[in-house]
């Protein structure tokens, strides 16, 4: 017997529908404050890697927030998969910049990667067998195995970044908004996070990463999202890619 | 020698006072684990003094201490969670304002009692008047909030990590730190039994942190601080039995002294480990 956690839903994701899409949002951290985000669209289709450009406050980690529900939405809607917001917690993973995460709390990397499966377990159900090797295996993905039992806090700012992308692969979430992963990282974690996300790619998984080294980083993008202040300066910047054509690209 | 560990148990009060102060040291222990990790010290230490109001109207009413002592601790927690959700009070404003408003009202009412003993008991706790009514509290607050605990256990893992991914997949943590607020309020207020209002926090806080020097996993420290915090109990409780010391003082003072012998290990284990180096 399972006990899901609240709003969770296993919705099937529509076939036809885009990853993810926005239609006229605005976000603000107060019901009458300032917008952080204002009239924002956007439609990005399934399996591509997306970049979101923009300088610090520019909006990227609110616009985030706003997709996996930890901000509410002034105005507009999003869907993601063809389902609103809530429906779908388990295919979307937001993985937060470093800082945000308490790296002192006395858990092994194995232990934090498995959290990545608490949303399927729900309530009172503990981590078995299969969600260990899964979490194993993502921890592999990052070439961070030999890392399974050290503390958290033992981590360097590189191992940190890759057991948080292990974590997201242990959900095995189909939509990964990946809040400037590459910021302040080692060249190694910069190599292995390029190569992981062309493998997420390859598996069919739609990633958004938001960045403000576009330029050093353009070949692992699809495209890009310029954003400015809140406010979308830029629409898609798709490659010649002859599959992405049916997406609203400038 | 084992009649001096003996002897004691010969008085029902004693039995009472061992049972009811072991039960609350491991629900001390337990429950301070996750706010010593929590950064919420200061909010336990904020609810034992904001206790104080509610025992002495208790005590001048002649209704039940405990009663009175959870719904000021109660209405204290809620209200400090309650008013920090405006952005322009910073929590920990309140939390050093509002504790410290009740600590002096209740000591304004105590003064109007006119007797220090009562003021004494409050303040610094008396495990060895432990009552058959108390001691029934004390094993129903620790049962409940002890299942809670271990039931919750998962949550409060993630929750204490990093809350945005905990609620992006449907914890509602809002609730869970009410939760971890009430859970906070009745094990002080049954602390206060053992250790008065004054010491309270250290029996939450003290044996977490000796645990915290010793091992970097959660299970082992939570396992290691009701050990400690069980051992400062039993040893506080001999000590006031042979020595006539206050009861509540003495627990703590043990606690303090596994603290002093778990740094010391900490560190020639360090410097060992150097030199090895």
């Amino acid at each position: 017997m399972k006990f899901p956690y609240c709003q969770h839903r296993h919705s099937r994701p529509n076939p036809n529908a885009p990853a993810l899409e926005i239609k006229g949002l605005g976000v603000s951290y107060s019901s009458e404050g300032k917008y952080a985000i204002k009239d924002f669209d956007i439609s990005i289709p399934v399996g591509v890697a997306m970049a979101l450009v923009g300088p610090n406050g520019a909006g990227k980690s609110t616009l985030f927030k706003a997709i996996c529900g930890l901000l509410p939405l002034r105005c507009g809607t999003i869907s993601i998969f063809g389902h609103s917001l809530g429906a779908s917690h388990h295919r979307v993973v937001y993985l937060p910049q470093r800082s945000e995460i308490d790296w002192q709390f006395p858990v092994s990397v194995l232990d934090f990667v498995k959290m990545g499966r608490y949303v399927y377990l729900g309530w009172f159900a503990l981590a078995g067998i299969k969600d260990t090797a899964m979490a194993r295996h993502a921890l592999k993905e990052m070439n961070v195995s030999d890392l399974a039992d050290r503390q958290i806090s033992r981590l360097s700012g590189g191992q940190q970044q890759r057991v948080l992308i292990a974590r997201a692969l242990a959900q095995n979430a189909d939509l990964l908004l990946l809040d400037e992963p590459l910021n302040a990282v080692d060249a190694t974690t910069r190599q292995t996070v390029g190569e992981v996300l062309q493998k997420i790619k390859a598996k069919g998984k739609t990633v958004i990463v938001a960045t403000h080294y576009y330029d050093q980083e353009e070949g692992l993008y699809d495209g890009a999202i310029y954003l400015k202040d809140g406010k979308q300066i830029a629409d898609l910047n798709y490659k010649d890619d002859p599959s992405h054509k049916d997406c609203d690209c400038a | 020698m084992t009649h001096y560990l003996t002897d004691p148990f010969q008085y029902m009060f004693i039995q009472r006072a061992v049972i009811g102060a072991v039960l609350i040291g491991v629900l001390c222990a337990a429950l301070g684990t996750f706010i010593v990790l929590r950064r919420m010290a200061v909010v336990g230490h904020a609810l034992t003094h904001s206790a104080l109001p509610g025992l002495v109207i208790a005590y001048l009413m002649g209704g039940s201490l405990f009663a009175g002592a959870l719904i000021a601790t109660v209405v204290t927690a809620f209200g400090i969670g309650f008013l920090a959700r405006d952005e322009n009070v910073y929590e920990d404003t309140l939390v050093g304002m509002i504790p410290n408003i009740m600590f002096a009202f209740g000591i304004l009412l105590i003064s109007t009692t006119r007797s220090f003993r009562d003021l004494f008991s409050m303040l610094f706790g008396n495990i060895l008047g432990v009552t058959d009514g108390d001691l029934r509290l004390i094993v129903l607050i620790a049962a409940v909030s002890l299942t809670a605990l271990f039931l919750f256990y998962k949550e409060l893992k993630l929750f204490s990590i990093d809350p945005n991914y905990a609620k992006t997949i449907g914890i509602p943590v809002q609730v869970m730190r009410y939760g971890l607020l009430l859970f906070l309020s009745l094990t002080v207020v049954v602390g206060i039994q053992a250790v008065g209002t004054v010491l309270t926090n250290a029996l939450l806080v003290v044996p977490v942190a000796a645990a915290r020097l010793l091992t970097d996993r959660l299970g082992r420290m939570m396992a290691l601080s009701c050990v400690f915090a069980v051992l400062s109990a039993l040893g506080g409780v001999y000590a006031s039995y042979y020595f006539g010391t206050a009861s509540g003082a003495s627990i703590v003072i043990f606690c303090s002294l596994i603290f002093a012998i778990a740094w010391v290990f900490k560190f020639i284990q360090g410097l060992w480990g150097r030199r090895k180096s």
